[in-house]
């Protein structure tokens, strides 16, 4: 029954933090199956959106669905559907790779022997097998997204929400994360990850979404969104950004 | 309007310790920002150090006050070291360090050492800790105007100044040299042992002292007090009054032996800012662990845990248990509750005893039978509670890392009674060691019954109030690698919820105080299994309300917990 409804339903989201208005209003539809970019520019409000909607922040107003289930209504359900990877937060790092899959697959009341077989199986995938019993706080970056990713798809879950899947990410682990994605979108997943990627986005993505000042700017397919022109363009178009006029700044040249 | 390039720069401007304040008090400004509840947790901290400051006052300048110059000296010796040697220790074990100027924002700007550690330094004489003592130790002035005139007080409020230079230099020193050596992976565990065992020779050397005051007369106290008086300890406070009594030559030399101190504990910590500078961009070297050891989840569960089931909340507990070994930050305090455990009954039962005896007692140390159950009882609650406020912010410990276990939809009573359960594998055979070492010192193994019971009846109802403190009042810790860093504010807010949490843990064990008292020969053997019936009832009653609170206030919670970037 939960394919009639989409993957994930905003609907007027809003946050505000003391005087600042940082989500006003998002409405958004990710269709089941879809890969979906949310894009914008530092300070957007995508955090704040992503966070809403997987019971991490409370909205102020609105409501957000995964599959039906209310996240704010009937979390359980909610959550038990939805796999999170939070950017800016830090995961249990005292434990080593292995310990955190295996905690975060029994938090999730998986059976330990499946919790054993999927953990190496992803540390595998991942090439993070070499770290061995290292502590997740001394992994490099892309590790840290990595171990992060595979902490958020241990469970199995039917969407997954990704906030910055791509910052701070060698092109090597960036190609290796891409991939997983496109596989799990293919055996019928749904991806939502923001980015300020241009390239990323276009190149993987089958719907677009650009926030900017808390607000939906534009939605719709890829094509749709770009039309002729490059996503670039459009984005750049869309949030108002200033061109160099070569006069200023003429310090930086010796 | 474009500036030649080629213009040649003018010399950077100097960086000097001016900017440092102006920055701190900057950024307390900013802290106060908007927020009312932090305001009036400043003023709180205020009032409370104005208070004990007054105190201070008093007890310093009695000696000139009432007349009494046999008294001078042994009040600014003793007073002036326990002074040093609070500023030397409360940082360590209890209180933490203000860190509103973290050295590892400084890495990257072009500063010496030296501008930096002048500046940091000047920056940590704005505090409200720093003018309670100041104000505390003018009394020394009073008392050496009092007895020697102008040119005693004149030198007693230089000796005055050194001395709390000295206390604060010591402070920084000393938390940053065992901070260091806490993120240090090879002498960690070295230097906790070393911090337990610094603290725990407090209470032999209490004993000792206790003992040597009632039996000593003056004359040899006075002698103490001389001793101490040409160590850095009491060598600032004690030069005014060595001006009174019309020995000029020594309060030059004692004045001499402050700085020479102030200078060699400042070179001590500009050695050890350095590595707390880099420690921050880079923890320390991966160390590359391979020899993977059985499954995931068995790698989770350390061997302690073993018994439990392999779902949530074995999970949880692993976790836990995992968490208050490797956070260097949970593990100060698990040194903490150790030392203090020890400590606290022994002082109580025999300083106390040996107070109330008073001088006129025998001196000896044949003392025990001036203890009794329920003073033994009273001063078990005291560990009992003490231990469990570590619990008081146990959510802010994780940060953001929360995150995972509200994503996972976590409910709130299996994470609260997960959270007990791992503290008590830790806490309990503490407590229960404590219980022992406290009835053999004390020479009545027969109390033992009674200690644990009131020891376990506490700690369960410290346990189920902390959970609701955490729960409703979590703060945000700092992310430095500095385990004994504070937020600017934190120090007040941390101080009036562990005051809050203590009381109310120690009003609803008042029930096994008042059964002690009562049933006298009996309780010594009902003890026991009603304390343990009386702690697990509370705890769990703690964790099934808390954890209905926590269920609701989940994000919330989160929010607070995330620290500020």
């Amino acid at each position: 029954m939960t394919h009639e409804h989409p993957a994930l339903s905003l609907h007027g989201l809003a946050k505000r933090f003391d005087t600042k208005i940082a989500v006003a209003g998002v409405d958004l539809d990710v269709p089941t199956g879809s890969f979906y970019g949310l894009l914008g520019p530092n300070g957007a409000g995508k955090t704040t959106t992503l966070s809403m909607a997987v019971g991490l922040l409370r909205p102020d107003a609105g409501q957000a669905r995964v599959l039906g289930y209310d996240v704010w209504g009937d979390p359980v359900h909610a959550k038990s559907l939805l796999g999170v990877m939070p950017d800016g937060v830090r995961l249990f790092d005292r434990l080593s790779g292995a310990e955190l899959l295996a905690y975060h697959g029994l938090l999730r009341g998986m059976d330990p022997a499946v919790v054993d077989q999927r953990a190496a199986e992803l540390l595998d995938v991942l090439a993070l097998t070499d770290a061995g019993r290292t502590l997740v706080v001394d992994y490099s970056a892309g590790m840290k997204k990595k171990i992060g990713l595979a902490c958020a798809l241990l469970h199995g879950p039917r969407l997954l929400v990704l906030d910055e899947p791509f910052e701070a990410v060698d092109p090597v682990s960036a190609a290796l994360i891409r991939d997983i994605l496109h596989r799990y979108v293919v055996g019928g997943g749904t991806v939502v990850f923001s980015s300020h990627v241009m390239e990323v986005v276009e190149r993987l993505c089958s719907h677009v979404a650009i926030l900017a000042e808390g607000r939906i700017k534009r939605v719709g397919t890829l094509d749709e969104v770009r039309g002729a022109r490059s996503l670039e363009e459009v984005f750049v178009e869309v949030v108002g950004g200033r061109t160099a006029t070569g006069q200023e700044l003429s310090w930086l040249s010796r | 309007m474009a500036v030649p390039v080629t213009a040649p720069e003018r010399p950077a401007r100097r960086v000097s310790a001016r900017h440092f304040v102006r920055l701190k008090l900057r950024v307390l400004g900013n802290n106060f920002r908007g927020q009312g509840w932090r305001i009036a947790l400043f003023i709180v901290g205020v009032v409370i150090g104005l208070w004990a400051a007054t105190g201070g006052f008093f007890a310093l300048a009695a000696p000139g006050l009432a007349d009494e110059p046999r008294y001078a000296l042994m009040v600014a010796a003793f007073g002036g070291g326990l002074l040093v040697l609070g500023w030397l220790l409360l940082p360590l074990v209890f209180f933490g360090v203000d860190e509103t100027l973290d050295p590892a924002r400084f890495a990257l700007l072009p500063l010496s050492r030296r501008t930096l550690v002048t500046g940091l330094y000047a920056a940590a004489l704005v505090s409200v800790p720093v003018l309670a003592t100041l104000i505390a130790v003018a009394g020394l002035v009073v008392t050496a105007g009092a007895l020697g005139g102008w040119a005693a007080a004149l030198v007693a409020a230089v000796g005055a100044v050194a001395g709390l230079l000295l206390c604060v230099a010591s402070a920084r020193a000393v938390t940053s040299a065992f901070a260091t050596m806490l993120r240090s992976r090879r002498v960690r565990d070295l230097a906790a042992v070393l911090l337990a065992s610094l603290a725990a020779l407090l209470g032999p050397l209490q004993i000792v002292v206790v003992a040597a005051v009632s039996r000593a007369d003056w004359d040899r106290l006075t002698g103490v007090a001389r001793v101490v008086g040409w160590t850095p300890f009491g060598a600032p406070w004690t030069a005014g009054i060595d001006v009174a009594e019309g020995r000029a030559w020594a309060a030059v030399l004692k004045l001499l032996i402050t700085v020479l101190a102030i200078g060699a504990l400042l070179y001590w910590w500009s050695r050890s800012l350095e590595s707390a500078m880099v420690g921050a961009a880079n923890a320390g070297p991966a160390r590359n662990q391979r020899g993977t050891v059985g499954t995931a989840v068995a790698q989770l569960f350390p061997r302690a845990v073993g018994w439990a089931r392999r779902d949530r909340f074995g999970a949880l507990v692993a976790r836990e248990c995992r968490y208050w070994w490797r956070d260097a930050r949970r593990r100060a305090n698990l040194i903490t509750i150790a030392v203090v455990g020890i400590f606290v009954p022994v002082m109580v039962n025999l300083g106390g005893a040996r107070f109330a005896a008073g001088a006129g007692a025998e001196a000896g140390f044949s003392v025990t039978g001036e203890s009794s159950p329920v003073l033994v009882s009273l001063s078990m609650i005291f560990v009992g509670v003490l231990a469990t406020v570590t619990l008081a912010n146990q959510f802010g410990f994780d940060g953001n890392a929360y995150a995972a276990n509200v994503v996972a939809g976590v409910p709130g009573r299996l994470e609260l009674r997960a959270r007990m359960t791992a503290f008590s594998i830790y806490v309990v055979p503490l407590l229960g060691v404590v219980a022992i070492v406290v009835a053999t010192v004390l020479g009545h193994p027969g109390w033992l019954g009674a200690m644990a019971g009131a020891l376990l009846a506490a700690y369960g109802t410290g346990l189920a109030i902390n959970g609701f403190v955490s729960v409703l009042g979590g703060y945000a810790l700092p992310e430095t690698s500095n385990p004994f860093a504070m937020n600017t504010g934190a120090g007040v807010a941390k101080s009036l919820f562990t005051l809050v949490s203590m009381i109310a843990s120690a009003v609803a064990a008042v029930p096994i105080l008042v059964a002690a008292a009562l049933l006298g020969e009996v309780w010594l053997w009902l003890a026991l299994p009603v304390g343990l019936a009386y702690g697990l009832g509370a705890a769990l009653l703690g964790a099934y309300l808390a954890g209905d609170a926590l269920d609701r206030r989940q994000p919330e919670l989160l929010a607070v917990v995330t620290p500020r970037r």
